[in-house]
């Protein structure tokens, strides 16, 4: 009697840890596949964005060295202008100081950098940043950088919205005296697209994280006002 | 004679909690899928808004800021399942302790961006500021969530509970 009760709690206790042993690989393979999942899905990111940098990158006539700005002027302060031409700032920026760049330009006492970079493609619909920073440098290959950045902030389109169309970006070139049907060519080619690319992903490694960013001599401009530029200037020229 | 008990506090916890579970596992779910699929379409912004936190080199960042949106949709889809459910809850909260970490250090540092968590932040628009205190609070949310799972991680309608075959028996050893 009691031996027959011991075998059935040995047996009960035997069942028991059959069943613990089943779970615990269950879970163990459980784990092992939901890793494995995650790791997978971290490598084709990384493959993916691999795949999506662009080896060849044609860069404008007019740009500088390693090929992140177009360059005006040669005097001995640089300064480096980082805007997307979709940013309001950028184009207050532009209209309240872009004379007195120009000035300084003129007077041969800077060297500025233009660094279109598109760090706001999420506010349009159509990429609008990538696309009229491609368009710049179009006109850069054309020589008329500078008149056309100054064209589209003037039409600058309102953030959220669809920005400005391809056939808009070649009506404002035309209005520069480019050529309007090479422009739409070099746009539908998306020629400088990968020079984009670059010039906001090495914005992005020098650590401008806002638009407009202003540097002279890589420092930064704290007050982004004609006379603000102008004291940093005249202070880095000393 | 009446014979009704009333039910118990701990009886009504025991009925309600599985589907608390579950709850909380979709949510979760839904939290990673909206945060992985709104970046996974321009990666390299991603890398980008992962760059402007300064924590990490360049070119750490990008590759990072390429993987997490593609980790972050499969984690919703392992939590959609409920597969591993204890362990990608672990996962989901680390995840989430780094980016509360993050926010917490570039708002003590000064730096005025966008959290990127979903869609792909980085540089704020003119006249936005960062608004670092919600995000904190809506990642905090999201980490009870998935204490919720780590603590009970046997919800209904999940491939964890197909495996046992019982659902009703909570694993221990899960």
């Amino acid at each position: 009697m009691s031996s027959r009760k011991g075998r059935k709690e040995a047996a009960r206790v035997v069942r028991e840890q059959m069943a613990r042993e089943r779970r615990r690989k269950r879970t163990l393979w459980a784990s092992v596949a939901a890793i494995a999942v995650l790791v997978v899905a971290g490598l084709i990111g990384w493959s993916v964005w691999s795949g999506q940098r662009s080896g060849e990158v044609t860069v404008p006539t007019g740009a500088n060295g390693d090929g992140t700005g177009i360059v005006a002027g040669s005097g001995p302060v640089t300064v480096d202008i980082y805007e997307d031409f979709l940013c309001p700032a950028c184009k207050q920026f532009d209209e309240s100081v872009g004379p007195t760049v120009d000035r300084l330009i003129s007077e041969g006492k800077v060297r500025v950098v233009y660094h279109p970079v598109a760090y706001l493609n999420r506010f349009s619909t159509t990429q609008y940043s990538t696309r009229s920073s491609a368009a710049s440098g179009c006109a850069a290959e054309n020589g008329r950088f500078r008149e056309y950045a100054k064209r589209l902030f003037a039409a600058q389109p309102a953030e959220g919205g669809t920005g400005l169309s391809d056939d808009q970006l070649a009506d404002l070139a035309a209005e520069v005296g480019m050529d309007r049907n090479g422009f739409a060519a070099c746009l539908r080619d998306g020629t400088f697209k990968p020079w984009t690319d670059r010039v906001t992903d090495e914005a992005s490694r020098a650590g401008i994280t806002g638009t407009p960013t202003v540097l002279v001599n890589g420092e930064e401009l704290a007050e982004r006002s004609p006379e603000g530029l102008t004291a940093a200037v005249e202070a880095a020229g000393r | 004679m009446i014979m009704t008990a009333m039910p118990t506090r701990s009886d009504r916890w025991t009925t309600l909690r599985p589907w608390l579970g579950l709850a909380a596992r979709l949510g979760l779910a839904a939290v990673w899928l909206l945060a992985g699929a709104s970046k996974v379409g321009d990666l390299a912004a991603s890398g980008r808004a992962v760059n402007a936190y300064q924590i990490l080199p360049y070119d750490v960042a990008v590759v990072v800021g390429a993987a997490l949106p593609f980790v972050e949709l499969a984690l919703g889809v392992l939590l959609l399942l409920g597969l591993a459910t204890r362990l990608v809850a672990g996962v989901s909260t680390a995840l989430l302790v780094v980016f509360v970490a993050g926010i917490v250090s570039a708002w003590s540092r000064g730096l005025a961006i966008d959290c990127g968590c979903f869609g792909t932040g980085g540089e704020l628009a003119a006249g936005q500021s960062p608004s670092y205190l919600p995000e904190i609070l809506r990642d905090l949310g999201f980490l009870a969530l998935a204490g919720f799972l780590i603590t009970w991680p046997r919800t209904p309608v999940s491939v964890d509970a197909a495996l046992a075959g019982d659902p009703t028996v909570e694993d221990d050893d899960e």
